[in-house]
Formats: structure tokens, sequence, C-alpha cells
């Protein structure tokens, strides 16, 4: 089982990217309902894991972080909830 | 990195999380209804124009307004797409495959009107559009939106029903193909999203 993803706000983190191209810090925040420096915390393991790509530039003024999953990450969480499911069938 | 094992309810519990935040993201393949309003009402513009000027109730003269509405439909999507910009923080796949489908359709119809004018001649060039706009709504329909899904076969209709009309009204018919169809689209996922 994938370590890295055994953690529920990395796991949502990844599941949220899967159908985005990208998102912004703020919309992840908002969506997972975890503080931004808790989502920071864990979104700068996930880049360096290479689970996923950030990018930061302005918009009008302001700093926007944005974040979409690499083909690493993707296959990683594909995997890892294989294992989740194998887990929950043999337990049952 | 030491973390600790998931036991079978955390697993549950994780893959729980996971379906409902799959099932929450799908998101709504159109979220410009702006534009298709805006844009149906100019090229039905056009088109009920061009069988105006056709027919000699209007004079040539009045055809040099089609440039100002497309002028003005363009303005309004730059200005629009401009000011959502900064809004727009999620973008999906299905999204920008979307929008690669509405431009390519759209612009290609354009080129094809501009460059093709020889071929494409009268009323041919403004059913240029209504294949044109049939197929981004279709597409749309195709997502499981089924105001897309009637407004794209309402296009379809009136293209044929124009077709087998006397020369004299076909491009009214084709006219209130785009302007209920496409528009008419556009102004109910305005109200939809309200």
């Amino acid at each position: 089982m994938d370590e890295l993803l055994l953690s529920k706000v990395r796991l949502g983190v990844v599941a949220e990217l899967l159908n985005f191209d990208w998102i912004a810090f703020s919309e992840l925040a908002r969506s997972l309902d975890v503080s931004n420096g808790n989502l920071g915390a864990h979104l700068s393991k996930l880049v360096d894991a290479g689970y996923v790509d950030e990018e930061k530039s302005f918009a009008n003024r302001r700093p926007l972080s944005r974040y979409r999953l690499t083909q690493r990450g993707r296959e990683a969480f594909a995997s890892h909830v294989t294992e989740l499911q194998s887990l929950l069938k043999a337990a049952q | 990195m030491s973390v600790k094992p998931l036991d079978a309810a955390a697993a549950q519990d994780h893959l729980e999380m996971v379906n409902r935040i799959l099932a929450e993201s799908h998101q709504r393949l159109c979220n410009g209804g702006e534009y298709f309003v805006v844009w149906g009402i100019g090229s039905a513009y056009i088109t009920v124009l061009a069988q105006l000027v056709h027919g000699g109730l209007l004079p040539s003269a009045a055809t040099w307004s089609l440039p100002i509405v497309i002028v003005a439909c363009a303005a309004f999507s730059i200005v629009r797409a401009r000011q959502t910009r900064g809004v727009l923080q999620r973008s999906s796949l299905l999204q920008r495959e979307f929008f690669n489908v509405l431009w390519l359709t759209l612009g290609l119809a354009f080129v094809v009107d501009i460059a093709g004018f020889n071929i494409f001649t009268g009323l041919a060039s403004a059913a240029i559009w209504s294949v044109a706009e049939a197929i981004v709504l279709l597409y749309i329909g195709m997502h499981g939106n089924r105001r897309a899904q009637i407004a794209g076969v309402l296009v379809i209709v009136s293209l044929v029903v124009a077709n087998f009309a006397s020369p004299g009204i076909a491009g009214y018919v084709l006219g209130a193909g785009i302007l209920f169809g496409y528009a008419g689209f556009g102004a109910s996922e305005l109200l939809a999203r309200e």
C-alpha cells in the first residue's frame, strides 16, 4: 500500500485532482475543509514525491498556486485504491 | 516514512471519501450560457438579415452591419472570458476537451465561411453555422445534458425544414433554429444556474 496515500488528506487531494486539469490551492482547501497550513504541508509531500505538479503565478496581483495530478500520481492512486478494496474484501 | 497501517474500518472510511469526492467532481460541462445567448442571437441576426437582403426587403448596404455584429460578439466573449478567468479556479479535463471541440468547430465554420464563399454561397454559408452549432450542442448533450440534446436536435430539424422550405422563408427557418436552439439553450443554462 502506498504510504504517502495512507493520509486521508493526501488521498483526498489526489482524488480531488483526478478529474481536473488544474485546481487552485484555495479551492482545494475549501473542498477538503482543511486549514491552509495543513494542506500546504500535505501538498509539499505530494509535490516532492512527483505525484502532483505545482504552478505558482499571479492573478489580479494576488499570488495563485494551482496543482494538477501527474501520471505517476494517477497510477499510485489507482493502485492504492485497488489495495484498499482488496483489504476491505479480505476483512469481510 | 513510518505510518500506521490501515485497518478495514479506516480503509472503508478512505474509500467512502474517495467515492464522495469523485461523485462531486462531476462538473457541469457548460458553464457559459451567456456565450450561447450572445452568439446565438448574433448568428440568427446574420442569417435572417441575409434572407431579408436576398429577398429584396432590405438593401444590400444593410450587410455592413454583419461585421459589427461579429466584432461585438467577439468583444463580448473576450471581455467575459477575462472577467471569469480569475473566478474559474477549476478546469476539468472534460471541460478542456469541450472547449477544444467548441473552438475547433466554430473556428472551422468561420474559416470555411470566409475562405469558401464561392462554394458555400447564400444560405449555405448560414447553414454551416447551424451544422457547427448543432455539433457543439450535441457534444454537450452526449455528456448527459438533456437540454443540449433537445437544442441540438432542434437546430438539425430547422436545417432539414429549411432545406425543403420555399427559398423565401428558408433563412427565417434557419434563424429560428439557431435562435431557439443555440441562444435558447444558453438562456436555459443561465436560468438553471440561478
